[in-house]
């Protein structure tokens, strides 16, 4: 990595930290609160591509793990990592890293705006969910012992805002992309 | 505008050196897994309490810190209380509680800069390995904890010039200035970091 790649790691992991200071939105059709932290993964990895884009969400992981409450409401410390959601925290790197490869290989910037957008769609959609909560379901199986099922029905709940976090991040990985293009000049 | 969870004191965990806390910490979560017997696990958790107790955390600022996790072990535990059974429900309360509250009592008793000179000296090997540098890290960590201010203030101004010309604060018009207008800086302080030397190969 150049000292350009290094900076936009960490200034895109401070991005994610402002974002988890913003408060939750409820909307009243969906069970739960929405984060906009999450949202950083699809970005990370549509926005700088796959090797930069993990690194930021790892570094943003490490600080959490030496004591900073960087998560969104304040979260912190190893105890994160100890408790039955830790598997999507891991999540998020590995799908940052993919989202980014998908972005890579499928977004040209010459490319019309439905088949830019279409691909910015899948990127966020394979990377932020699909791959995301493959690690975060395998980890809370693991941890919830013989109760697996209800574990996987109650985190559905999250399904319906995540599907909104891939539009907003699908807009604004185009719209960044328009404005300063990073992910054609990967590291 | 960051602060750590560490806090100030001379307990036993307190003076422990941070790689025995990690290791003792990593050793536990392994044990805790190992059986399903209440009679150890409740000792362990109570064990857990009082350790993180004993950081001089006052309890009112430690449940603060624990809760949310907790709620979500507290799920878990029902779904097994309800699906499986009382004991096994109460097994697995008894043994990620006691292992959430062991590890935020290392957290409380290890100063932020303490951490990162362990964690420099467990990525010396991954150096060796030619995967990622030591050194790079530590400066990624500063820069981010030197620009988020500078990053909250942006966000402020983006939100003010919204109101400013009547428009909604809403998420995707705020982030994509948000987000091009840092990245646009990346330029300059990569440059000032390089003339600065600062990366020495």
């Amino acid at each position: 990595m150049t000292t350009r790649d290094i900076v936009l790691t960490a200034l895109f992991t401070a991005i994610m930290i402002v974002l988890g200071l913003m408060p939750p939105v409820t909307l009243g059709f969906i069970p739960v609160p929405i984060t906009a932290q999450s949202l950083g993964v699809m970005l990370a990895g549509g926005i700088l591509g796959a090797r930069r884009g993990a690194a930021a969400i790892a570094l943003l992981l490490l600080l959490v793990a030496i004591g900073l409450p960087v998560l969104s409401g304040g979260r912190g410390g190893l105890g994160v990592f100890a408790g039955p959601t830790a598997g999507y925290l891991v999540g998020w790197v590995a799908g940052a890293y993919v989202c980014g490869l998908i972005a890579e290989r499928f977004v040209r910037e010459g490319q019309n705006e439905i088949a830019q957008l279409a691909a910015f769609v899948g990127a966020a959609f394979i990377g932020g969910i699909v791959v995301v909560y493959l690690f975060g379901l395998a980890w809370l199986s693991y941890m919830s012992g013989n109760a697996f099922l209800p574990a996987v029905v109650a985190s559905a709940a999250f399904l319906p805002g995540d599907l909104i976090k891939v539009a907003i991040a699908a807009l604004a990985g185009r719209a960044v992309l328009a404005g300063y293009p990073l992910l054609p000049h990967r590291a | 505008m960051l602060n750590g969870l560490d806090i100030e004191g001379d307990s036993l965990l307190h003076r422990l050196p941070v790689r025995l806390k990690l290791a003792l910490l990593f050793a536990a979560a392994i044990l805790l897994f190992l059986t399903s017997d209440l009679r150890f696990l409740l000792p362990a958790l109570s064990l857990a309490l009082v350790l993180l107790l004993s950081t001089g955390l006052g309890p009112r600022e430690a449940f603060r810190r624990v809760r949310f996790v907790l709620f979500t072990v507290l799920l878990v535990a029902l779904a097994n209380f309800l699906f499986v059974s009382a004991a096994e429900g109460a097994a697995v309360f008894c043994r990620l509680a006691a292992l959430v509250l062991l590890a935020a009592a290392v957290t409380a008793t290890t100063g932020i800069s303490a951490f990162m000179d362990e964690i420099t000296r467990l990525l010396l090997p991954f150096e060796r390995l030619g995967l990622v540098r030591a050194a790079d890290v530590s400066l990624a960590v500063g820069l981010v904890i030197r620009f988020v201010p500078e990053i909250l203030a942006r966000y402020g101004e983006i939100a003010a010039a919204h109101k400013a010309r009547g428009l909604p604060v809403r998420p995707l018009t705020l982030l994509i200035p948000l987000i091009i207008l840092t990245l646009k800086d990346a330029d300059t302080i990569a440059m000032a970091i390089d003339a600065r030397g600062f990366r020495r190969h």
